[in-house]
């Protein structure tokens, strides 16, 4: 019957899973080696033009979002079926229109030139400067309107399994137990975190596609406008929401497992409730703060932008994190690679919050504002952060439900990751301090050092991920199979 | 002096946040009773959070007292030079300049969004903001030493994205 670490669903649903991790360890890792061949040529150690790299840049943006965000939908899948009628064909659905929309995009950079950055930033895609035309514009449009419809459709199933389950999502974010009118705990951490996603991915998703069909008629109807600075906020309203929602995804893996190794358990308290219903309120109202150069904006926006984003960081720093601080503590923890990435992913949230915050106060980011400071904070988050939630829950499934042993290679791997990943930030990071614009294809001599150690770091962060992803691919075709992990309980309706 | 307080900040603080998770990972063998830990770790949060909620409101306090799209009062009526931004290039009205100048940035663009970055002569960001269609940002800058400050596209808009520049000469 498996152990305490065994997650007990429907074996299909742990098969579900193998096809999209396999294919975000094969796209991360590309993404990764587009990321160093970026940073090699700003140090100008490889030449490969303008053109290329701004096709880089732009790949790079939208498939490491795009790839970590179908892995988060897996993490969050896999363990909401423990408390939810969750329909297969749905969540199978969306990998195809994900595979669709790539394609789209991929065809679009690539075959068409398109080079407009993932923010696509009104009127950019209509006005390339001879660099591409309508078709490329389009086909990336295009693409990513049909992968966000894909998450969309995702997500109203997860909340109408949610809302058949609960009853509403007040009732799922906990609002009876934190107003008193039932005692005890409440949801599961996992149901309070899908709920939260729920409700600002559908959101994000909304909007974004709003900006894209409007982009999109842009394109062939020019007189079709939009205003510059309502476009700029949807653009990020979209980006920004849906981008923090990896990581939302990804704590479930945290909240579902730590207990586990720990065997300590991690409750809906109240405290913990209303901290997922700050996050859904702050995560939707917060994007402003991209938008702090924008001086036309309204003044209140911007000011709130700043003081809510200080906010935001109160439910990591004071609830999630600071628990799994706790749950650790003198547990006597059998510490193996996989619940190592997973108490790491709680040290990279809390570091990333650190440059994150600072970014987002109006005087620095005067100074700060699309210099590498800007991605030295968010890959901080989301390589040691998000990406380490993803890492953990794939060697969690290799181990458990793979028959996977940790070797040396993996700890070698794991330290190798952890090392460089911060080298990699600490450089962006430096690179900010001293103004470095991101989104240069060419950097100026004073700034190049910077570039070359970012690359060295990369390349080893990315030989590390490497090391990942040939051990998941090695074991993920026995998940699911391993006779000893099925429940014979869920097993005669599976 | 902000990106060197930036920086500053996020080391020391970085610094503490490792520090706190390797202690924690050092701490994890021995198992106690949970309950233990929960009392006594219920009770150095809301110790945490009070820290977290004056520290907070003291940094914004100060820091939104100096807003950079904000006229400073008693530095008297503004010199006004007008910046447009176009693929790929920038048209600036008054690209001679003095040092103790007051200057109000007004910055559009007429094709695509772009960035106005200000730097200086040893390569720092002195002021910023965004270039847009339709809309006019002002940003406001005093001038303390003379030389050559160049202006550079900060926002991505397009293949040549990165040759966008414009120098100011200031002079005593």
């Amino acid at each position: 019957m498996g152990n305490i670490l065994t997650v007990w669903i429907d074996t299909s649903r742990k098969r579900s899973v193998v096809f999209p991790l396999s294919l975000t360890g094969v796209v991360l890792l590309l993404m990764m080696f587009f990321g160093v061949l970026m940073l090699l040529e700003q140090g100008n150690v490889i030449e490969l033009g303008a053109g290329m790299f701004y096709k880089l840049l732009t790949i790079h943006g939208t498939g490491m979002i795009g790839i970590a965000a179908l892995a988060g939908t897996a993490v969050m899948w896999y363990f909401l079926n423990q408390y939810l009628d969750l329909k297969l064909g749905i969540f199978i659905m969306n990998i195809v229109f994900f595979l669709i929309g790539v394609t789209m995009v991929l065809i679009g950079i690539f075959s068409y030139d398109f080079a407009g950055g993932w923010t696509f930033l009104y009127p950019l895609p209509a006005i390339s400067g001879g660099m591409w035309g309508q078709t490329a514009a389009a086909l990336y449009l295009g693409g990513m309107l049909i992968i966000g419809t894909g998450f969309l459709l995702l997500y109203l199933e997860f909340s109408r399994a949610i809302i058949k389950e609960y009853g509403s999502f007040a009732k799922s974010l906990g609002w009876p137990q934190i107003l008193g009118i039932v005692k005890g705990y409440g949801p599961a951490p996992a149901i309070a975190a899908g709920t939260m996603v729920c409700i600002v991915n559908i959101t994000a998703l909304i909007t974004g596609a709003a900006i894209l069909a409007m982009s999109l008629i842009n394109l062939y109807i020019p007189s079709f406008t939009i205003d510059p600075l309502l476009a700029k906020n949807m653009i990020y309203a979209f980006g920004h929401i849906f981008a923090n929602s990896i990581i939302y995804m990804g704590v479930i893996a945290v909240y579902e497992l730590l207990p586990r190794y720990t065997g300590r358990p991690w409750k809906g308290s109240k405290a913990l409730l209303i901290a997922w219903n700050m996050s859904t309120l702050f995560t939707v109202i917060i994007y402003p703060h991209h938008l702090l150069m924008d001086f036309v904006m309204p003044k209140w926006m911007l000011i709130l932008g700043q003081v809510l984003s200080y906010a935001n960081g109160l439910p990591v720093l004071v609830v999630t994190a600071y628990g799994a601080l706790l749950l650790v503590y003198r547990s006597g923890i059998k510490w193996d690679i996989a619940s190592s990435f997973l108490y790491l992913s709680m040290f990279g949230w809390v570091i990333g919050v650190v440059p994150a915050i600072v970014d987002a106060t109006i005087v620095i980011n005067h100074v700060m504002h699309n210099t590498k400071w800007v991605p030295g904070h968010f890959h901080m988050y989301m390589g040691l952060g998000a990406c380490a939630m993803i890492i953990g829950f794939m060697f969690y499934l290799t181990k458990v439900e793979g028959g996977r042993q940790d070797n040396r290679l993996d700890r070698l791997s794991l330290w190798v990751f952890i090392v460089a990943f911060l080298g990699l930030t600490g450089s962006f990071l430096f690179s900010g301090k001293v103004s470095a614009p991101r989104r240069w294809a060419v950097h100026f001599q004073e700034w190049v050092p910077a570039d070359i150690i970012g690359a060295l770091f990369g390349t080893l962060v990315t030989l590390a991920f490497l090391a990942f992803v040939i051990r998941f691919i090695n074991y993920a075709s026995n998940i699911g199979r391993m006779k000893s992990n099925v429940d014979p309980r869920i097993e005669k309706h599976g | 002096m902000y990106q060197q307080a930036a920086w500053v900040i996020t080391l020391l603080l970085s610094a503490f946040v490792i520090f706190i998770f390797l202690f924690v990972l050092m701490k994890s063998g021995r198992r106690v009773e949970y309950s233990k830990v929960q009392a006594k770790g219920y009770f150095l949060r809301s110790i945490w959070l009070v820290i977290l909620l004056v520290g907070f409101s003291t940094a914004s306090y100060y820091t939104l007292k100096d807003l950079p799209f904000e006229r400073a009062e008693g530095k008297g009526a503004p010199l006004d030079v007008y910046v447009e931004a176009v693929q790929f290039g920038f048209e600036v009205s008054e690209e001679k300049l003095q040092v103790g100048d007051y200057v109000a940035f007004h910055v559009t663009s007429s094709d695509v969004n772009h960035g106005f970055g200000l730097y200086d002569e040893n390569m720092n960001i002195v002021a910023q903001t965004q270039a847009m269609p339709e809309y006019t940002n002002t940003v406001y800058y005093q001038f303390e030493k003379p030389g050559t400050y160049t202006i550079l596209c900060l926002e991505y808009c397009g293949v040549a994205h990165h040759v966008m520049s414009k120098e100011i000469t200031v002079t005593k």
